[in-house]
Order: C-alpha cells, then sequence, then structure tokens
C-alpha cells in the first residue's frame, strides 16, 4: 500500500508562509487602491424585537462628509440572505429581531463622518415582545419571530424499538446537558473592500470563506446579471464558520451599485462581536441503554438548538447534531428529535463542528455514565461499541471503508495506561485531584445529505507550465497547499512549479464552503480528477514519442518517463505542444460530489456523508478542589485523517483545534448584551495550552484523494468531553453544563465533598 | 476617539509644571495599557496625554532610611527581577510573575496600577501589607498619603489633577513566609476574580509572631483585616486554624459586600484560596 510519493505526505512548504511571515500578504483593510476608498459604517437596532415604524437620515445625511445613508427601500434586488434559508435581509425593512440588526448604511469620505452620522441617525419603533431561549421561543403564547412560526425546522432520526429495548438494558443512564454560546475570535475580524472595474463590473474584495456563494447572494441582492459582480477572496485571517455568512460583502456591493465609488467596509472586533455568527447553544436530553457487558444499544435523544433570530446555518447544526448523536459507535435502535428555534438572540451559524462538538460532549459522558455503572474502563467501553468496517451507522449507513476509531482508541492506550499507573498515583498537593479523561468522535465530511460538489480546473500551457483554478478558500488552513500537492503528485511536479489562481469567481469555477471539513476530500477529488485527465492525454501523447504502452508510462521531474527506464522520457513542453498542435485540450475541469443519499425527512434514513473522520484523546487535568481552577496538563489526541497529505498542517490543525476545545470545555461564553469584546470574553491564551501529542493514523479511505479525508473540525471535537470525563473522575463528580468554569468545578467540589471534606 | 496632543515632559519638575496649568484636561500616561484601552473604548476624553514613562525620578527600587522606595514607574517586570523586592517585599514580587502577561508586564508600571484604582488591581493587596504610603508630587511640593486614602473607590483616584504619583513608600519586613494568590479564569492576561496576599514570621516555637494580610477584587477599596489577624497571631498555625480564619474573611467579606450572585462562588473561593496560600506555614 505504502508508495513512494514524491510530495504527498511531506510537509512541504506553504503556499503562503513567506509573503504572510514577510507581512506582504494584503488583508481587506490593508489593500491599496489608487484614491482612498469611502468608507461604511452599518446602523444597528440595539433593540432585540420591534417593529419600524420611521428610520429618520436627514441629520446624518447634513453631517459633512456623508454621502449616502442606505436604508433598505435601496435595494434593488431581493432583500433576503441565507445559504440554507432565506430569512435574514441585508438591511431591516419592517421589524427588527435582534439587536444586532442591521437598519441602515452610511457611506462616507472619512470615518470620522461616518460615525459621526451613526449617531445621527434614529429610528422610530414599536418594540414588540422578545423571547432569549428556545423554551419561551415554543410556548403557545409566545411572540412570533418569523412568519412561519418560530420553529425553523426539524429533523428526526429513528431506528427500531428504542422503548423495547432499554427494558432490557442493564444500564440506562439518562441526562441533561446545556452548552454555551461561543464567538469563533478569528484574527481578522470580517472585512472587505470594493470598486467599480472600467467594464462596470462591481469588484469585491472579501474576506470569505465562501467567494462563489458571496457571488450569488450579491447578484440576487442587487438584480444583476452574473458577470457584473466579482468576488475575490483577499487573504483571510481565520474564519471557523462564521466567515460563511454575508457579514460585509452585502454592504460593499449595495454601495458600490449605487455611488459607483470605490468603498471599505472594516468591522471592529466589536462589531464583530455584535454582528456576526456564534456557536449554537445546544440543550441535549439524553438517554442510553447498555447490556451487562457494556454493548449499547439504544440510544433516545432530544436535541434543541438556539439559532437566534435568523436560520444561517443552523438547519445544518441541527441535522448533523442529530446524525452524529451515536459518537462512532453502533446502536440497534436509536430516537431522535433535533429541533431548531428561532429567538431573539444573536443568531447563530456555522462553527468548527457544526454541532458536533455539542452532542459529542453529551454521548461521551453517556458512555462514561455507562462505564462507571457496569465498572468498565473508558477505553475497553470505547473499543467495545466503535463502529468498525460492516457496522450499521443510526442512519442505516454501512460503513465499508476507512474507519479508524479503532486504531485511534489503541493509539491512546500507552499513555492512558502509563498516565494511570504513574502520573495519577504520583504524590501531589493535598488540595489537588488528578483525573483522566478520554473522549472521542466521528464526523462525516462534507454537507449532511444534501450534493455539495466542488469543481477545479487544471491548465497547461505551451511551455509545459500548469496552472491550477480552483473556487475554494484557503482561509489559513492550508488548503492552497493540499490541493497544490495533489496536482503536482499527479503530474511528477514539484509543488513550486504549479502556478495558482483561486477564490475568484472571474477565473474560477464553484468549488463550494471552505466548512465542513471538506476541502480536502472534495476538492481534492476534483483536482485529482482534473490532473488525472490533463495526465491522461499526455501519457497518449507521450506513447506516439516513447512508442511503449501507456500503462509503463510515469511523471518524473517534468517529463513523462518509462517505468522502468527513467532515461527514456520526452518532457512536458513538446507533448503539450503536440497535444495543441493536433487541436486535443490542455485544459480540463475536474468534478467531485461525494455519493450521498439524502436523508427521510420522518425517520433520518439516507446516506449523509462519502466518509467519516475519527478520533480520540485523552485529557490528563488537574482540579483545585479548593479555588476552581483547572489546569489541562497534557492531551494526547490520535486522529484518523485518512491519509495526512501535509503531516505538520494536520498536527497544526490538531493543536489549533484543542486549544479551541479548552476554551469550549472550561471558559468560553458569549452572553448576549454583555459580552462585546475581547475584555470581557475569556479564551485561552498560550499559557493555558497543555502539552499536546497528536498522533496521525491513516486508515485509507478509497474515495479520497491518495486516501485522505480531513482533519480541520475533528481537531476540536473530542477535547472538551475528554476534559469533563478528566474532572468528572478527578472529583467523582459530573458537570452538565458548559463551560466548566471556576464557579462550575468549585460547585462540583464543594458537592463532592472535597471542599467541605477538610473542612472541620 | 478623540484626537489630543502628547506630551512628553524631559523631568520632573517640566511634568509639574503643565500638569499646575493642564491638569484638569489631562490624562497621565506611563504604560498605557490601561489608558489607550480607555481612550480607544471613549471612557476617557482627555486634551492631553502627559507621557511619564521616561522620567527618571519616578524610577527605582531602594532601601531608603524612611523605608522601601519603589517608583511609580518601575514596570512590573522590573519589580519582578528586582533581588530588593525578593528580600525585602517578596509578596509584590511575586503578584508581578502572574500579572497580565509577559507583554503587558513589560511596559505596566505599578504607579498606573493603583492610579486606575480597579479593585482588582494585582499590586494593591502587597502594598496594602507593608503599610504602603503614596508619594505624591506637586508644583507646591512633596506630600505623602497612606495608600487606602488614595484609591477611593472603584476606578476613583482621590488625587488632585495637578499631582503626580512619584512612588512608593513601603515598610520592609523580615518574614519567613509571604505569598501572592488570585484566581482568574484563565492562566494568563486574567482580571483576578479574587486575589489576596500575606507575609507572616513564625517563632521559634512555631507560632505565628507577625501576620499582615490583605484581600483583593472583593471589596470597592482596599483595607485591612485585622480581625483575620487577630485571629492568627501568636498561634501555631493548623490546618484547622487556617480553615477557621478562612472562614471568619469570607463573613467578614459578606458584611462588606452583602450578599450578591457572585458570593455563591466567592464565599468558598476565598476560604479555598486563603487555605491554599497559607498551607505552606502548616
Amino acid at each position: 500500500m505504502d508508495k513512494a510519493y514524491r510530495t504527498i505526505g511531506k510537509s512541504i512548504l506553504r503556499t503562503d508562509a513567506v509573503d504572510k511571515v514577510k507581512g506582504l500578504a494584503a488583508f481587506s483593510a490593508d489593500i491599496d487602491l489608487s484614491s482612498p476608498p469611502l468608507v461604511l459604517k452599518v446602523f444597528r437596532s440595539g433593540i432585540p424585537h420591534a417593529k419600524i415604524i420611521k428610520i429618520h437620515t436627514e441629520k446624518a445625511l447634513a453631517i459633512e462628509g456623508v454621502l449616502r445613508v442606505f436604508t433598505a427601500k435601496d435595494i434593488p434586488g431581493k432583500n433576503l440572505l441565507g445559504i440554507i434559508n432565506k430569512d435574514q435581509p441585508l438591511l431591516a425593512a419592517d421589524k427588527v429581531r435582534s439587536a444586532a440588526d442591521a437598519v441602515a448604511l452610511v457611506a462616507a469620505e472619512t470615518e470620522e463622518a461616518a460615525l459621526k452620522a451613526l449617531d445621527a441617525i434614529s429610528v422610530e419603533y414599536e418594540k414588540l415582545p422578545a423571547v432569549f431561549s428556545p423554551e419561551d421561543a415554543m410556548a403557545a403564547d409566545a411572540p412570533l419571530i418569523h412568519p412561519k412560526g418560530n420553529q425553523l425546522a426539524a429533523r428526526f432520526v429513528k431506528k427500531g424499538d428504542v422503548e423495547a429495548i432499554f427494558q432490557q438494558c442493564a444500564s440506562v443512564i439518562e441526562r441533561t446537558y446545556r452548552t454555551s454560546m461561543v464567538e469563533h475570535n478569528y484574527l481578522e475580524p470580517d472585512a472587505g473592500i470594493g470598486y467599480l472595474d472600467v467594464d462596470g463590473t462591481l469588484v469585491i474584495y472579501a474576506s470569505t470563506q465562501n467567494p462563489h456563494y458571496d457571488h450569488k447572494e450579491i447578484v440576487t441582492l442587487l438584480g444583476v446579471p452574473d458577470d457584473k459582480v466579482r468576488i475575490i477572496q483577499a487573504t483571510t485571517g481565520g474564519g471557523f464558520g462564521s466567515k460563511l455568512d454575508l457579514n460585509t460583502q452585502g454592504f460593499i456591493g449595495l454601495a458600490l451599485y449605487h455611488l459607483k465609488r470605490a468603498v471599505r467596509c472594516v468591522y471592529t472586533r466589536e462589531e464583530a462581536y455584535l454582528a456576526t455568527a456564534k456557536r449554537h447553544p445546544l440543550t441535549i436530553h439524553m438517554k442510553t441503554g447498555a447490556d451487562a457487558t457494556g454493548r449499547l444499544r439504544a440510544l433516545r435523544a432530544k436535541i434543541i438548538c438556539d439559532t437566534g433570530a435568523y436560520g444561517s446555518y443552523g438547519i445544518a447544526v441541527m441535522s448533523r447534531a442529530a446524525v452524529h448523536a451515536t459518537g462512532p459507535y453502533a446502536f440497534e435502535a436509536i430516537d431522535v428529535e433535533s429541533l431548531c428555534i428561532y429567538t431573539n438572540n444573536p443568531f447563530c451559524g456555522a462553527m468548527r463542528g457544526f454541532g458536533t462538538p455539542q452532542i459529542a460532549f453529551a454521548h461521551e459522558s453517556q458512555i462514561d455514565l455507562h462505564a462507571e455503572d457496569l465498572k468498565i474502563d473508558p477505553l475497553q467501553i470505547r473499543l467495545l461499541n466503535a463502529l468498525r468496517p460492516g457496522s450499521e451507522t443510526a442512519t442505516g449507513q454501512v460503513l465499508t471503508h476507512s474507519v479508524g476509531i479503532s486504531q485511534c482508541i489503541e493509539a491512546i492506550r500507552p499513555y492512558y495506561e502509563s498516565a494511570i499507573s504513574q502520573w495519577a498515583t504520583a504524590e501531589h498537593h493535598p488540595y489537588k485531584k488528578r483525573g483522566i479523561g478520554v473522549g472521542a468522535m466521528w464526523y462525516g465530511i462534507g454537507n449532511t445529505g444534501v450534493q455539495n460538489p466542488s469543481t477545479a480546473r487544471v491548465e497547461m500551457d505551451l511551455s509545459g507550465a500548469v496552472t491550477l483554478y480552483t473556487g475554494c478558500a484557503d482561509i489559513g488552513q492550508g488548503s492552497t497547499t493540499i490541493l497544490t500537492q495533489i496536482l503536482a503528485e499527479t503530474l511528477g511536479l514539484s509543488p513550486e512549479q504549479i502556478n495558482v489562481v483561486a477564490a475568484d469567481t472571474q477565473f474560477t469555477t464553484n468549488a463550494g464552503a471552505t466548512s465542513a471539513s471538506r476541502q480536502t476530500y472534495i476538492s481534492g477529488n476534483a483536482v485529482k480528477d482534473a490532473a488525472d485527465k490533463l495526465s491522461d492525454v499526455l501519457r497518449t501523447e507521450a506513447v506516439n514519442k516513447l512508442r511503449v504502452s501507456k500503462k509503463s508510462l510515469v511523471f518524473a521531474d517534468g517529463c513523462v518517463a518509462v517505468a522502468t527506464n527513467h532515461e527514456k522520457c520526452v518532457d512536458l513542453a513538446s507533448l503539450a505542444k503536440r497535444i495543441h498542435a493536433k487541436g486535443a485540450p490542455l485544459v480540463w475541469q475536474g468534478y467531485f460530489d461525494p455519493e450521498t443519499v439524502p436523508l427521510s425527512p420522518t425517520d433520518g434514513q439516507g446516506i449523509p456523508y462519502g466518509t467519516y473522520a475519527f478520533a480520540c484523546q485523552m485529557a490528563q487535568v488537574v482540579v483545585d478542589v479548593l479555588t476552581g481552577e483547572i489546569t489541562v496538563e497534557r492531551i494526547v489526541a490520535a486522529h484518523d485523517v485518512g491519509k495526512a497529505i501535509h503531516p505538520e498542517n494536520v498536527k497544526g490543525q490538531i493543536c489549533g483545534g484543542t486549544a479551541m476545545g479548552i476554551g469550549f470545555a472550561l471558559m468560553e461564553e458569549f452572553k448576549p448584551g454583555e459580552t462585546k469584546s475581547m475584555k470581557d470574553y475569556v479564551l485561552p491564551t498560550s499559557m493555558d495550552m497543555p502539552e499536546v501529542i497528536p498522533i496521525i493514523i491513516e486508515s485509507h479511505e478509497p474515495s479520497g484523494p491518495f486516501g485522505a479525508k480531513g482533519v480541520g473540525e475533528p481537531a476540536l471535537i473530542p477535547t472538551a468531553p475528554a476534559i469533563l470525563n478528566a474532572i468528572s473522575r478527578a472529583l467523582n463528580q459530573r458537570i452538565y453544563t458548559l463551560p466548566a468554569n471556576l464557579e462550575r468545578v468549585l460547585d462540583a467540589s464543594i458537592q463532592s465533598g472535597h471542599f467541605a471534606g477538610r473542612k472541620k | 476617539m478623540k484626537d489630543f496632543a502628547y506630551v512628553r515632559p524631559k523631568n520632573l519638575v517640566e511634568a509639574l509644571s503643565f500638569l499646575h496649568e493642564y491638569g484638569h484636561d489631562t490624562k497621565i500616561i506611563a504604560g498605557g495599557t490601561d489608558v489607550v484601552v480607555d481612550l480607544r473604548a471613549g471612557v476617557i476624553k482627555p486634551e492631553y496625554l502627559l507621557d511619564v514613562s521616561r522620567l527618571a525620578e519616578l524610577k527605582g527600587i531602594q532601601l531608603r532610611s524612611d523605608g522601601l522606595w519603589v517608583g511609580a514607574g518601575v514596570t512590573l517586570s522590573e519589580i519582578f527581577s528586582s533581588e530588593v523586592l525578593e528580600c525585602h517585599a517578596p509578596a509584590l514580587k511575586k503578584c508581578a510573575a502572574t500579572f497580565a502577561s509577559k507583554q503587558i508586564r513589560n511596559v505596566a508600571t505599578i504607579g498606573g496600577n493603583v492610579a486606575h484604582c480597579s479593585p482588582c488591581a494585582d499590586t494593591i493587596p502587597p502594598l496594602v501589607i507593608h503599610d504602603a504610603d503614596v508619594v505624591l508630587a506637586s508644583i507646591n511640593g512633596i506630600r505623602q498619603l497612606p495608600l487606602e486614602h488614595v484609591v477611593s473607590g472603584p476606578y476613583t483616584c482621590a488625587l488632585p489633577d495637578q499631582e503626580i504619583i512619584m512612588g512608593f513608600i513601603l515598610k520592609p519586613a523580615a518574614v519567613t513566609h509571604a505569598d501572592f494568590q488570585k484566581i482568574g479564569r484563565r492562566k494568563a492576561l486574567a482580571t483576578a476574580r479574587i486575589s489576596m496576599s500575606y507575609m507572616a514570621r513564625k517563632d521559634f516555637r512555631g507560632k505565628i509572631s507577625f501576620f499582615r494580610f490583605s484581600l483583593g477584587a472583593c471589596t470597592p477599596t482596599p483595607r485591612q483585616w485585622p480581625m483575620v489577624e487577630e485571629l492568627l497571631a501568636g498561634k501555631v498555625p493548623t490546618e484547622n486554624l487556617i480553615w477557621k480564619a478562612a472562614r471568619l474573611l469570607s463573613e467578614k467579606m459578606i458584611e462588606i459586600t452583602g450578599r450578591r450572585s457572585s458570593t455563591v462562588y466567592k464565599e468558598p473561593a476565598i476560604q479555598g484560596l486563603f487555605v491554599k496560600m497559607l498551607y505552606p506555614m502548616v
């Protein structure tokens, strides 16, 4: 199986590294135009639910340097946005549904004038009753946030007779779990800049995860032909899902359309906090049953997702949480109901994991509770229940290949056993307790049970130079490097010989969103498809020259050569010229869409994903029983990624995901109306980072490019469950609400007698 | 953010003359780690920023005849690496180990930390246990006030606009035990939920012959805790005794603040942190 690859599996220099280290990479706020662009600022409602009676802009318009104040009536096309369901206006027309709703847009010569204008705008509202929890929003007399009702959607996953099996189970555990609203905290707050091209095209550079979606939305918003809008992804400083929504792009498009002058919109950190999506807080009621040997048999869950004022990716979060409710374990019977509910909170959208980090907290706590109940080792009970080739998932999908969960668990074992025998028992402070916890996960690569294709174009010129055109947005995670490696490997070139044009809607075709850990698997396959087609033409042509069969030809150092004798070869430039002379194409389009079957609306049966990533992590945690402080000393993280195209990048994702997981587990909580900026939102610093030992497991995925799957979101998912299980082991008291902050941990310490126990 | 003029005097006299004339419209800046945040947020809108970070008169850490001098312009990093403080005010040195982050410690000054008057200021509890006086200068001369008189309320400094903090005079103490402890929501850049500091001497019989304690982040202004000190004085520190003092401390704290939603955590956490801090004496 192990092939001698030229670049796959090698940690080559990342395509973006040099420019970023030298400070040359241009983010949207840095891009220079010939003349200074107008400044755009957004006026936001400030109240959670109200009818708009009248918007007063006269005073703002009178301010020197203010050009225009736009409101909903200035939108020439359709004033409704959303990637899954369209429910969010760019500028509120008749009512506002959250305190962050945009009501007016100011365009001014200077930032000072724009800010003055914001202060001068006033809106007459008729206040409406507001609801801030899904429970209140589902009440019979709750105010309607959207006309169709406060329940946006529901997902059911049902298989077998859950109740009958619970009757037969030796261990039945039923608990309720709650997770917090979380802010993404990408380094670069949202930003974009736009100008009018000589031919009248609206050109918008933006910090984005999905330029082709942005294009479609703006064309619809403005009611202009497709070729009148061009979106180019500027260097993007992270996204974690929040830059899948249209944040600044729509405002830039609207102002450009009317003013035909260059404009820039840059959010402050405070505005990014206020106005962009958050991670959905989930309430999860879960009941699971296991037999006396620890084998899991039945699962019932009710999941409630607070999507805030708008849908954004809420339906995806709701569906993915439901589909992943079992964790990486086989169950005979399932009954999951997952609801997505509107409230007047800030809207929630995509965030690294789409509901899976939340549901993993529940399923990993449940399996540990069964382990405690049945006196089985936590690692052993996971191994016993782990999905394997031939297993059937909750949605009835039979897994055939690349089910690396058992390997991940086994990879943890030596660290786990030595931690138990040495670290846990080592002499330590009488007021500190040590705990070791395990967390596992599975994660379907790509969107849930819907088509999510990617495309790519590979072009060779007459000198043999190769250019890749991909719509895929590299937001810092390294997709451009990975796609370059895949193309270079297929054509026997060095990665630095490949030119890349990425994420520019004028020159690239749609690669879908940089989300759902899908770009390596799906766009990687699209690139490979295009590269394979070009490779076939080149080798076919080389047959004429080298006079051996096509299958005995390989790519080597910019040539096509005879596999057994590399001296016998022909260079790519000669082949390109010969192919071109014959009128055959040197430009090939690639395409890939994972084989899925849409989930049934009644019982969720179907094939939601083409493949799954798996992982198991172990956390070693020290609890200060006197203060509630937690120190995570070590995380061992084994991740099945199919094939690590760029191992250092995979390790980087694992370490970064772990950091985010620590924040989710211990400290991060966005409180609407209270949390304004990083000053009052606690996320981990480098000082909170433990030793992280990343372990790459490669369970080959036959449908993946060179066997690869994905790792971007999986990196984060098992960390919080592992830490929470470790705290529970340390204190012998479990915490069911995230984050496990000072208050909750000290309370658990008191409840378990560790605090009061010494108080004579 | 409003425009302002930036002024950097060459010496203290120049600074005091400027304050004499423009003090009302001036914000004094040293490290800027609080001032710049407040400027950007629009909490303060001065006409002038007077940069005192390079004034030699505000520098230095020395044991003098009148006490232990710590200049207001001394940075937290300088405090952390001071051998004089290691010897004569170890708790103050200790608080500089966990203060904000390394980057902030390199520029933030002790004078600025006190002048900002945050109830959570990390340097205040160690200054209180050393009965620190604040040395103040204006064009009319120099005077000394107890620290508790300067920090008159949360984020409220009881100084006239024309006056500047030159430094602090601490009572040095030869002790066998000293510490600073705080609880934060993360391991760096954490505002103290609770902080505390103490120093103590155990005599040859193992009894506490000297004990000073101060609590931070729990009461609106810094204060002394004589009843806690009295409870421990002259006794052999046992785990039981420390818990008893801890419970007394939390009772007294609640007498001052009343019960609030945060008391659910702070009541046990104060006890816990106190026991954790004093445990090495047992």
